[in-house]
């Protein structure tokens, strides 16, 4: 196995962690799976590269503009698709329908948009490669690895170590516990939604830039959603974790078994881990699953 | 009670009105010949091609050829003082849609004859339905099980318009020959009928050189694959001259921008859908590819009626793929008629050199697909295309 096929795992389950993280901050809160999250990627995502292709914006501007578009479409949708419900104290159902019709609202507006077709950010970076000593290594790669990384790092503190993560916390425990608190928790739903949105705002971009930019990119919150429950949903240490195995076992098997063969045995190793440990790597106390 | 009342009556508005727009735009995008039906004063011809989808460039492009040739037929007085109408079938690159759309076309709206997607997996996917109708389809799909049956006899109503699969295979690995190259990898779809298409003759024109491919260096990928860079590693890794890279163009560019991000610094030998607009949509030097394509970019007339299109369509060899079917269709149809369908498919089985855009054309009735056809190879400076020389096998 080479330091590349390394890194490109890494990479990969860097991005992977982005998007797991955004499933399990919004399940941490409301307790459902957020299946419109793959696509507010995309549109994010095609947001970015329709103003990088008429400004000729560099990586960083084009990554803010993925992240604010985004967070204003989470924004958008968590009063449009689940405030109603929220303020109903509707079951668990309800957000998981209201985000599967959100997320295919996007997608089919976003259709409408481009048509089917596919799309490709321009290239970033003059040197498409890093030599560090004897390894090269890809630019795109490394800045994804690094920039998930700093991205889940300051959501970390954030969560941790800030006012509004501990309230942030405290609604996740108990919504309406942390409401007699004082704690506004429509305005901490709407501060998570907008914070998962920015997550996959980033993800969006950085899997445009990986896999070229279509309008079903966001089919691939799948594996998000995989590594979030590998990792124990609602836990985002856990999906951490479930994103950046899910990203190595991937690539190390499509590196050593080829095409087909790969893809069967990730989700084989994925079903026997969860066989074993049904509540994923962190285990949490997460106690309704939809 | 009002509310639920008010809740449903708006549902209802909303549902309408979306699908009064929905039905307004659908019939815009279908019928880009104005919406007429066939009748006495009219020939119809459908276009099947993918006008969404990830191979719509290319679909669009056929389109937009078929309907320019159609213009200047109609123009000219149109076929037997009948007016020629194309009515175009999206396929959104979907082989149940394209089932569907050709069924649509030969039995609801009659066409008289189908000009068929430049992709191989939509050909495949109607042939067999194609049987039990009398409606011409001429196509482009390279792949020759698009043409033949397993007992080596036509699917009586496919046709081929470019040279097959085997001939651009093994022109490619001869071009690929000449200029030096001696050992390889192989990057393909093996869900891809296009892309399989393609191995076997590259395969065999190098063997038939005395250059074996070892075995682990010809990766297969599928539709669920998209880390390209984990599978080109052992071909970079291997330091092999040229990758042989017979895929789509979305494909195509991912797998060069991996190929860039790995270091890789030999050839990509690839098929058709490397040429313009692949060299845009990739957005960087693609000086390191080679491709094989249709026209002479070189030639005065070609570079006339790509200058008048180049605005408007990406993949201008498909545009004349288009436009040159379109021509052999209305030859065809002066010659035999649209009466007697086993005449009209025996003159299209044997349409004997026609000068088209794409060069001189001769069906062979039994393959249905053209022969001693030549081809052009390119390679890019930077991202504008280098006419390199004309192949022929």
């Amino acid at each position: 196995m080479s330091i590349q096929v390394l890194i490109n795992g890494l990479a990969t389950g860097a991005v992977y962690a982005l998007i797991a993280t955004g499933f399990a901050l919004i399940f941490n809160v409301l307790k459902f799976s957020n299946f419109s999250h793959g696509a507010t990627m995309t549109v994010a995502a095609f947001v970015a590269y329709f103003l990088v292709s008429a400004k000729g914006y560099g990586i960083v501007p084009t990554l803010i503009i993925g992240a604010l578009a985004g967070g204003l479409v989470a924004f958008c949708g968590e009063f449009i698709g689940f405030r109603r419900i929220l303020k109903n104290h509707s079951s668990a159902t309800y957000f998981f329908v209201s985000s599967i019709t959100l997320g295919t609202l996007y997608e089919g507006l976003v259709t409408i948009k481009v048509g089917s077709n596919f799309f490709n950010y321009p290239q970033f970076f003059e040197k498409s490669t890093v030599e560090l000593g004897k390894v090269v290594i890809s630019t795109t790669d490394l800045m994804m690895l690094i920039i998930s990384t700093v991205a889940l790092g300051i959501l970390a503190f954030v969560i941790q170590k800030t006012r509004i993560g501990r309230a942030l916390r405290a609604v996740s425990f108990d919504r309406d516990t942390a409401q007699l608190m004082g704690i506004d928790s429509t305005r901490i739903i709407q501060f998570t939604f907008v914070v998962s949105g920015v997550i996959a705002g980033l993800a969006g971009v950085f899997l445009g830039i990986k896999y070229t930019l279509y309008p079903s990119l966001g089919s691939l919150v799948v594996k998000g959603f995989i590594a979030s429950v590998i990792g124990g949903l609602g836990s985002l240490t856990g999906a951490v974790i479930g994103a950046v195995l899910l990203g190595l076992v991937e690539t190390l098997l499509l590196s050593i078994m080829g095409s087909g063969y790969s893809t069967i045995a990730t989700f084989a190793i994925m079903l026997v881990f969860l066989l074993l440990r049904p509540r994923g790597i962190a285990g949490s106390n997460v106690q309704e699953k939809a | 009670m009002k509310k639920k009342l008010l809740a449903i009556l708006m549902t209802m508005a909303m549902t309408f009105s979306l699908a009064a727009c929905g039905s307004d735009s659908g019939e815009t995008k279908e019928d880009s010949g104005g919406g007429k039906e066939t009748s006495g004063d009219e020939i119809v011809i459908g276009c099947l091609q993918d006008i969404t989808g990830s191979t719509s460039g290319l679909g669009i492009s056929v389109q937009k050829g078929a309907q320019a040739a159609v213009d200047e037929i109609n123009e000219n007085g149109g076929i037997d003082g009948k007016d020629v109408v194309l009515k175009t079938y999206d396929t959104k690159g979907d082989v149940t849609e394209a089932v569907n759309a050709y069924i649509t076309a030969v039995t609801v709206d009659e066409v008289s004859l189908v000009v068929g997607p430049p992709v191989a997996n939509i050909a495949n996917a109607i042939k067999e339905t194609s049987e039990s109708y009398d409606t011409p389809v001429m196509g482009f799909a390279l792949d020759p099980t698009c043409q033949l049956k397993e007992d080596g006899s036509p699917y009586k109503n496919m046709f081929c318009f470019q040279p097959s699969a085997t001939s651009q295979g093994q022109i490619m690995a001869a071009f690929a020959l000449e200029n030096e190259l001696k050992t390889f990898g192989v990057l393909y779809n093996q869900e891809n009928s296009y892309s399989v298409s393609l191995l076997d003759p590259f395969l065999d024109e190098l063997k038939a050189n005395d250059i074996t491919v070892d075995e682990n260096l010809i990766v297969a990928y599928g539709a669920a694959d998209a880390d390209y860079k984990t599978l080109l590693e052992p071909l970079v890794s291997a330091g092999v001259d040229a990758i042989y890279c017979p895929n789509y163009t979305q494909q195509l560019v991912a797998i060069k921008t991996a190929a860039d991000e790995l270091g890789y610094e030999g050839k990509l030998v690839c098929g058709l859908d490397a040429a313009p607009a692949f060299n845009t949509t990739y957005g960087g030097d693609c000086s390191n590819v080679y491709y094989i394509n249709n026209i002479n970019t070189d030639d005065p007339t070609t570079i006339e009626m790509s200058d008048e299109v180049a605005d408007d369509v990406s993949a201008v060899n498909k545009y004349f793929l288009g436009y040159d079917v379109v021509m052999i269709a209305k030859e065809c149809i002066e010659e035999a008629g649209l009466e007697d369908a086993d005449a009209l498919r025996d003159t299209i089985a044997n349409v004997n050199g026609y000068k088209g855009l794409t060069g001189t054309i001769t069906m062979d009735p039994e393959t249905h697909m053209p022969k001693d056809m030549s081809m052009f190879m390119y390679t890019y400076d930077n991202q504008t295309p280098v006419m390199l020389g004309e192949f022929g096998i």
